[in-house]
This record gives structure tokens, sequence and C-alpha cells, in this order.
């Protein structure tokens, strides 16, 4: 890799801090928020996990801190994404682009719909490098091969000529995340970068990974649906629930200590891989019911109620508020309030 | 064990894609296995090892460039367009991308439907009696069925997606990362669906992942592949009790486990895998491996089988160092 190509960042306190975040969507003549209430930070360094059932608002929070929630139907209702103190929520197209340019890039979640099927794939990363540091096309070029060669792609210079239907699904989502390292963002967002990689690429972009952090402090914000992955990659969890943040905490304490019950029914849920195997698999354990759709949402009342064993009067009529459990932890949930008595 | 009892026998499977410079990407290069009824046939492997075609020239939905494939005894590696009536039928494929697969304007009950309407398989009320017995079998309320794809959560859209693929009734189910896109909460229920159908239907499936603990836990024979070859293969005991070919030990030491935060027991593979364009003589394997001696380079180590049917493309298999590997990640699964 060639040196850092720009200065370090050289600030103080979050780099990346969310408050009162609001998404809506315009669906029939009605605003239905999307994702409520949602406030993290993240420091310059620092790896988030963001997990989650599907639906509960992990991209469209992604995208919101890189200004591309579809508009319409889709819009920023409330609160800040202040990135160095500078709040995106109120910046212009111009400098949302800069943003995308030079500060926060994002590795999309399908690579199918984000790579332009009529140019070839050297070319697609080449131009994202020449836009950026003002490189030749031979020198764009070349960085671009480099860059297919680090991303673990076999006869980088041959597959560079490439269009992207004549790779395998692997080989589009690495190039998707050539693109999104090759400019050196401060902030990395990747959303389930790794489903479509066998584990030893997907250990190898982890590599990759960690050395942009290493190098140049950036801040990685990871979205997946696999544990072990948040258990490897991460330093800090926040698990979202229909639109809200339910918990956070470090990530020892995510997987050895869920506190939410939504949390602990993740956890059960997923197979683990044995040396040696059991004989008969058991099935596996499954969370009762369906994740309310935004709009069966009420207004009041736990998202997660309906499905929740521990479930009480309270947890329908009022919504619970993230209460911190110790260890800078928080849950949403009455349990823990009650305990705390 | 007689032929017909396997419903899926492929026998040195070849299937190359011209470039088009006149050379060819090797993307599947002499595989064999065979799928008996009621069992799920695992396919793990490095990205791009070809995987996907082979599912693809199992349903014949890409062309085979060799060797053979049998659909319950019967070869239908040549079969013309009319006589893949019955592939089509008994073959049927689930999808990565609930999503992507389903025609946003359709209804679920049409959608699950249609293969019945293409084939021409029962009468109007016979069909509509089906969709409702399959919306049962997947787990989806029968007043869902006039809903549309958006209005389904990506696990229901995945049920949807099944609930087509079971509608011919077949006796293979191709299923091509088919929980990969899913939050945990909905791969579980998906998992103890097909866990059920295999049980319960007799269903073969074809099973691709690259998550060797839902391998683990679907699959009752697995096979691992690198650069269009199978490497190894074998029992789901065999092959995770007692992991025998070096890149098998690579994938199995970079599942990143929840229980060790941070840490890892990862072998790292040297090297960059080699061009499936022109394959390297000798082991596949050779440039990246940790144990690569000689021979390696010279001679293609050919998929030898135990007496147990578990089989491994490796010269050195049964060497001390190797297998000393194996023992260390086993002691760290258990440890
Ligand atoms: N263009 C859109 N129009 C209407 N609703 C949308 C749109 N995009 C997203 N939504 C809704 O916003 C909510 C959050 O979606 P989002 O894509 O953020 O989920 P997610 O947590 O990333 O899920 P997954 O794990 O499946 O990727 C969902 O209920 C979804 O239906
Ligand atoms: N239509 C095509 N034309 C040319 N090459 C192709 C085509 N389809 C696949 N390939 C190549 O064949 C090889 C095998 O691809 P395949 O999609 O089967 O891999 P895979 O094992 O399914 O990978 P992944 O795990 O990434 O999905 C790859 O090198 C791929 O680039
Ligand atoms: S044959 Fe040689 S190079 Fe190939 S896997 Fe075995 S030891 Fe490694
Ligand atoms: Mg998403
Ligand atoms: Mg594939």
């Amino acid at each position: 890799m060639p040196e850092p190509l720009k200065p370090e960042l050289l600030t103080s306190g979050p780099l990346l801090s969310v408050r009162d975040l609001e998404i809506v969507f315009r669906i029939d003549g009605q605003d239905v928020p999307v994702v409520r209430d949602l406030s993290f930070d993240i420091e310059a360094g620092e790896t988030l996990g963001i997990v989650g059932e599907s639906g509960c608002g992990k991209s469209i929070t992604a995208l919101s801190l890189l200004g591309l929630v579809p508009n319409p139907p889709g819009r920023v209702s409330k609160g800040q994404i202040l990135l160095n103190g500078e709040d995106l929520t109120r910046a212009g197209e111009a400098r949302l682009n800069a943003v995308r340019g030079n500060d926060i890039s994002m590795v999309f979640q399908e690579p199918m719909t984000s790579l332009n099927p009529v140019y070839t794939i050297g070319e697609q990363i080449a131009e994202t490098v020449r836009v950026h540091f003002g490189l030749s096309r031979a020198a764009a070029w070349d960085r671009a091969v480099e860059m297919l060669s680090q991303v673990g792609i076999p006869s980088p210079k041959t597959r560079a000529h490439d269009y992207p239907h004549q790779l395998s699904g692997g080989m589009r989502q690495r190039v998707m995340i050539a693109i999104a390292l090759v400019c050196e963002p401060k902030i990395l967002i990747a959303d389930e970068p790794t489903t479509a990689l066998d584990v030893t690429v997907q250990a190898q972009i982890f590599d990759l990974f960690q050395d942009l952090q290493e190098r140049f402090g950036a801040a990685i914000i990871l979205i997946t649906h696999d544990i072990g992955v948040v258990a490897q990659m991460t330093d800090r969890v926040m698990v979202m629930y229909a639109g809200r943040k339910i918990e956070e905490g470090s990530v020892a304490s995510f997987i050895r200590d869920p506190r939410h019950p939504y949390t602990r029914g993740l956890i059960s849920c997923i197979p683990h891989l044995s040396l040696p195997p059991s004989d008969v698999p058991a099935p596996l354990f499954e969370i009762p019911g369906v994740v309310p759709s935004a709009r069966e949402l009420g207004a009041s009342g736990c998202a997660f109620a309906p499905r929740c064993s521990h479930a009480s009067g309270r947890c329908a009529a009022e919504t619970p508020t993230l209460f911190p459990v110790g260890d800078g932890r928080s849950a949403a949930c009455w349990l823990e309030v009650e305990a705390a008595r | 064990m007689t032929e017909t009892a396997n419903v899926l026998e492929a026998r040195d499977l070849v299937v190359h894609f011209p470039t088009g410079d006149g050379q060819a990407v090797h993307a599947v290069d002499g595989v064999s296995f065979v799928i008996p009824a009621g069992t799920a046939f695992g396919l793990v492997g490095e990205s791009g090892s070809g995987k996907t075609t082979v599912a693809m020239a199992c349903a014949r939905l890409t062309d085979i460039t060799s060797g053979s494939v049998y659909l319950q005894g019967e070869e239908i590696t040549h079969l013309e367009r009319g006589a893949l009536k019955a592939v089509r039928r008994h073959v049927q494929v689930v999808f990565q991308d609930p999503y992507a697969s389903l025609n946003p304007r359709e209804r679920a009950r049409d959608i699950v439907r249609r293969p019945l309407d293409l084939m021409g398989i029962g009468t109007k009320q016979e069909r509509e009696a089906r969709v409702d017995a399959l919306f049962a079998t997947v787990g989806l309320r029968s007043e869902q069925k006039d809903l549309f794809p958006h209005q389904f959560s990506g696990g229901q859209r995945q049920r949807i997606g099944i609930a087509r693929a079971l509608a011919t009734s077949p006796k293979l189910l191709i299923c091509d990362e088919p929980v990969s896109a899913l939050d945990v909460a909905i791969q579980a229920q998906i998992l103890n669906l097909l866990g059920r159908l295999k049980g319960e239907l007799g269903l073969a499936f074809l099973f691709i992942s690259h998550d060797l603990a839902v391998v683990q836990h679907l699959c009752d024979r697995i096979a691992v592949m690198y650069l269009g070859q199978i490497v190894e293969i074998g029992a789901r005991r065999d092959i995770f009790s007692r992991p025998r070919h070096p890149y098998t030990h690579a994938l199995i030491s970079a599942v990143p486990s929840p229980h060790t935060i941070g840490a890892s027991t990862r072998i790292r593979l040297k090297g960059d895998p080699p061009s499936p364009i022109s394959p390297p003589a000798g082991c596949r394997f050779a440039g990246r491996c940790a144990h690569t001696v000689e021979i390696c380079r010279r001679a293609t180590p050919t998929l030898e089988a135990g007496d147990t049917g578990h089989a491994v493309a490796c010269h050195r298999a049964d060497d001390p160092e190797v297998v000393a590997v194996r023992d260390m990640l086993v002691r760290a699964s258990s440890g």
C-alpha cells in the first residue's frame, strides 16, 4: 500500500455522534417511522457492531450517515448526525458528496445492484481512485489492480478487465470492498460485507479492515448477522429491534451475558460448529412469532412484548427506555428496571 | 446401494466457461458425488471454487462440458429442451436472495402456483389446494396468500421461495446459500423447516453454504471444494471430527467463533488463490499449503476413499505433520 495520503484526524470527542435519529418512510400518505430515538457514538479506531432482526433498520441507519436515505419516500425526520461536530443532516448535496468521497465509505449489502454492469471492475475502481487522489488514468489503473490483489482476486491483471456478471458472487463482493477501501476513509461502514465469502477470504478481508484501522485510525461500523464475526471483529455492539436500540455494550457482555430477552433469544438461535459434532443435531431454538411491521407498531409499549416470555402489563403499555446495567452497558427492558429496584 | 436409490449422481462433471481470448475458466473440473433420498449433501469451499456452477449443472441450468449427471438413475446430461421438463419438475432451486427471486407484482399464491401452471400439473382446483397445503408446510398462514412479496419479512419471503420450489414435489432441492441473507432468528426457523422436509418428505438436498456451522447442522455428507475440484468428501461425522485436507483445516480454523472473542487459531493461507483460467499442475492448493513438498507441485493427488467413504486429495493427508494440525483444531474446539 502507498503511504497515507491524508493527514491524521486531530480532534477530540467522538468522530461520529448520532443523536435522537428518526427516519420515516411515507407509506399510503403516512409518515411511518422505521428508526426512532437512536443515539450512538463512534470513536476513531473503534469498531462498532450493529446486529438485529431483518428489517429492524440497520441498513437504513447506515445509509442515513451518508445522506443516502431514498427520498422520497424516506427522510431523516428528527435528530442530528454529527461528523466531527458538523451536522450532516443539514449538509447540502455537494458537501455530502465530499463526505462520501473523503470521510465515510460504505460496502453495500447487495453487490450486484451497486456495481455498474456496463463498466469493467478495473474501470470502476480506477475511476474512484482518479477522482479521489487526482491520479492519472494509468496510475489509477495500477492502483485498481493492486487493490484487487489485496482483496484476494486471483490474476488481478486479467480479472480487472472482467465485467461484474463474469465474477462469482464472492468476487463481486470483494470488488465492492476494494472500492470502499481504496480511498482510505475515516469511517468505513460495512453492511454484511462478507456473507457471500468463504471464511478464509472473510478473514483476509477483516485483516484489511484492521490494517485500515491501524494505519489511519479509521472507525468501522460493521453490520452483520454473524455472531461469530461480531465476536471476532468488534469492540462494542449495538442491538436493534423494530427501529430502536434495545441493548448496547462491550462485545464480551453481548455474547456472555446478554440482557435484553431478544438479545438472549438471538444468541440462543445460532448453530455452533463443534469438533467432533453431536450425533443427531437437535432442532435450533426459535424465537416465537414474527417481528411486527413498522406500521403495526403501536405508539407505546415494548415492540418485543408480543414475542417475549417475560412480558408483563407494563411492557405492553409503556415503551422501555435504555437503562444502564453497569459497565457502560444499557438495555431497554422493564425487567432490568424492576431488577434494579 | 443401488444406483436408483440415489436421487442425484454427478460423475466426473466438468464445466468450462470460454473466455473471450480462446482460453477457458475451469469452473468445475471433474467432480463426482451421489445424493441418496432423504439426505442432505453439503458443498463448502473457496469463493469462486465452482459450487454454484456444480448446482447449476445438476439442474441443467448451465451447459456441461463433459462428464455426466443422473437424476434417479436416468442420465440427464444432454437432454434437449422438451425432455428437460422432468428435470425442471424434480429438481428445484432455492436462491440466496429471497427478494430478487420473487416477482414483486405477483401475489404470494400466484408465485407458489406458477410452476404448476407452467408444467400443466393438476386441475385448477387441485392447484389451489396444493398451494394451501404448501403454505401450511412452510409455516405461512393461508390469509397471507394474497399478499405481495414486499409485505413479507425476509424469512417469510424465503419460505415463499421454498414453497414455490416444493410445488412440483421435486426429489431434489438445491439450496444455494439459502440462509445467508437472513438474520439468525429466521435462519433457525428455515433450517428447522429444511430439516423437517428432509425427514418427513424424504427430500434430497444439495446445500451450498459458507457457514460451516449451518452445514454441520443440516448435512449428512459434505464435500469441500477448492478451485473447481473436490479436495475432501465424507460423512458429517468424519469431516468434522477427522478433517484431513490442509484446505479443510484452513477453512475450519477460520470460522469466527462466538466463544473465542478476538483470538483465533486461524491458519493463514499464504499467497493468492491461483487462476481458474490456467490452474497449476500438481496439487492446486500447493501454492498456499503449509505442508507442500516437492511431489505436491509435480503430481496431482487423487481423491482416495478410505473404507468409510471419507476421501481426500492430498499426498500428505496421513503425514504426522498434517495429522497434528487436525488434532490441534479438534483440541481448540473442545477446549
Ligand atoms: N425504500 C423503502 N420504502 C419503504 N420502506 C423501506 C424502504 N427501505 C427500507 N424500508 C423499510 O425500513 C425498514 C428498515 O429496513 P433496513 O433495510 O434498514 O433493514 P435491515 O435492518 O438492514 O434488515 P436486513 O437485516 O434484512 O438487511 C424496513 O421495515 C423496511 O421495510
Ligand atoms: N457465466 C460465466 N462466465 C465466465 N465465468 C464464470 C461464469 N460463471 C461463473 N464463472 C466463473 O467460474 C468460477 C466458479 O464460479 P461459481 O459461481 O460456481 O463459484 P462459487 O463456488 O459458487 O463461488 P461463491 O462462493 O463466490 O458463490 C469463478 O471463477 C467464476 O468467475
Ligand atoms: S498435496 Fe501437498 S500441497 Fe496439496 S494439500 Fe497435500 S500437502 Fe498440501
Ligand atoms: Mg440491511
Ligand atoms: Mg456461488
